[in-house]
């Protein structure tokens, strides 16, 4: 059984890993393009180091193939079910980075005082990456879930397995460290101080 | 607590720039996710295809000591049932289908030691 891949882009998530618990290989390749670059994104915003979240990327997506056989259709999200593996997998290699020395950690996105204003976009999102790197980790998922990847609140909520109402309190507390770790650094990122 | 509109409308440009540079997945990581869907892909299993009239669950067979064992203990069923419907009412007929009653004798099955004796001074 192959699907043919012409039709892939209308098939949901579900139904992919379906057919790939079912030995279909064209699907695996469907959901290996959808969903790596998801596991990615998340990997590389709560760890800051490309090498260490392509790891995660690969282990995360190893774990949903070996999730699929007994995959029940339509109990979870598989996209949420994904953002939960990477999110608690980076959190695990993040919290032995505090048990290691300091300089055995890798280097921090970026971290250079600035001297000059209006630095080009790719250093402004290092900026970012760095202040992030400064949160909790609870309060960094939930940023990085609601304003990188654009989810909402209630599946942010199932992603994290807290209520709603300790989304939104991560969310806020998380912002406000993030207003407070670039503070200094307006000039450096564009913004002239009033 | 809330944030200042300037504050939010700054972090909100800078989420802005980082989701328009997010990673994208190399060739290589591509390829080590696909090595592993494929290492993992289930196998379908195939077709069950009966070989030819009743097909019995082959477990069975096996656990009774193969066809050789089953052919046995079908032989074996079918003496049985004989044995009820002719043996049991008259057991001296059914003695008297296989062996005389009246005429049997001692079968000696372990020759006397003097006749080895015998027959090996007769060889020597």
């Amino acid at each position: 059984m192959t699907m043919a891949l012409d039709s892939a882009e209308t098939v949901s998530d579900d139904r992919l890993l379906a057919l790939y618990g079912a030995g279909d290989p064209s699907a695996a390749r469907v959901l290996a393009t959808r969903l790596t670059p998801l596991a990615l994104r998340v990997a590389q915003r709560m760890l800051g180091d490309a090498a260490e979240a392509e790891d995660v990327a690969q282990e995360a997506m190893l774990r949903l193939w070996r999730a699929a056989p007994g995959w029940q259709a339509g109990t979870a999200k598989v996209s949420t079910w994904l953002y939960r593996v990477v999110v608690n997998l980076a959190t695990d290699r993040l919290r032995r980075r505090r048990s290691v020395p300091l300089d055995a950690a890798p280097e921090p996105a970026d971290d250079r005082p600035g001297a000059e204003a209006g630095l080009i976009e790719t250093d402004r999102v290092r900026a970012l990456d760095a202040a992030l790197g400064t949160l909790p980790e609870r309060q960094r998922e939930a940023v990085v879930l609601r304003h990188l990847e654009g989810l909402a609140n209630p599946e942010i909520a199932e992603i994290m397995e807290i209520g709603v109402e300790a989304v939104e309190s991560l969310i806020a507390r998380g912002k406000r460290g993030l207003t407070q770790a670039l503070a200094g650094r307006r000039g450096e990122l564009g913004y002239d101080d009033a | 607590m809330t944030m200042r509109d300037e504050d939010e409308r700054e972090l909100e440009g800078l989420f802005r720039a980082a989701r328009a540079l997010s990673p994208a997945p190399s060739g290589a990581l591509m390829a080590r996710v696909l090595a592993d869907a494929e290492a993992a892909r289930p196998r379908p299993a195939p077709d069950p295809t009966p070989v030819s009239g009743v097909a019995a669950p082959s477990w069975i067979a096996q656990l009774l000591g193969g066809w050789r064992g089953l052919g046995g203990l079908a032989t074996a069923g079918a003496a049985g049932l004989w044995i009820g419907y002719a043996g049991l009412a008259d057991t001296a007929l059914m003695q008297g289908g296989l062996i005389d009653a009246e005429a049997a004798v001692t079968v000696d099955l372990m020759p006397s030691a003097e006749g080895v004796t015998l027959l090996a001074g007769a060889g020597g």
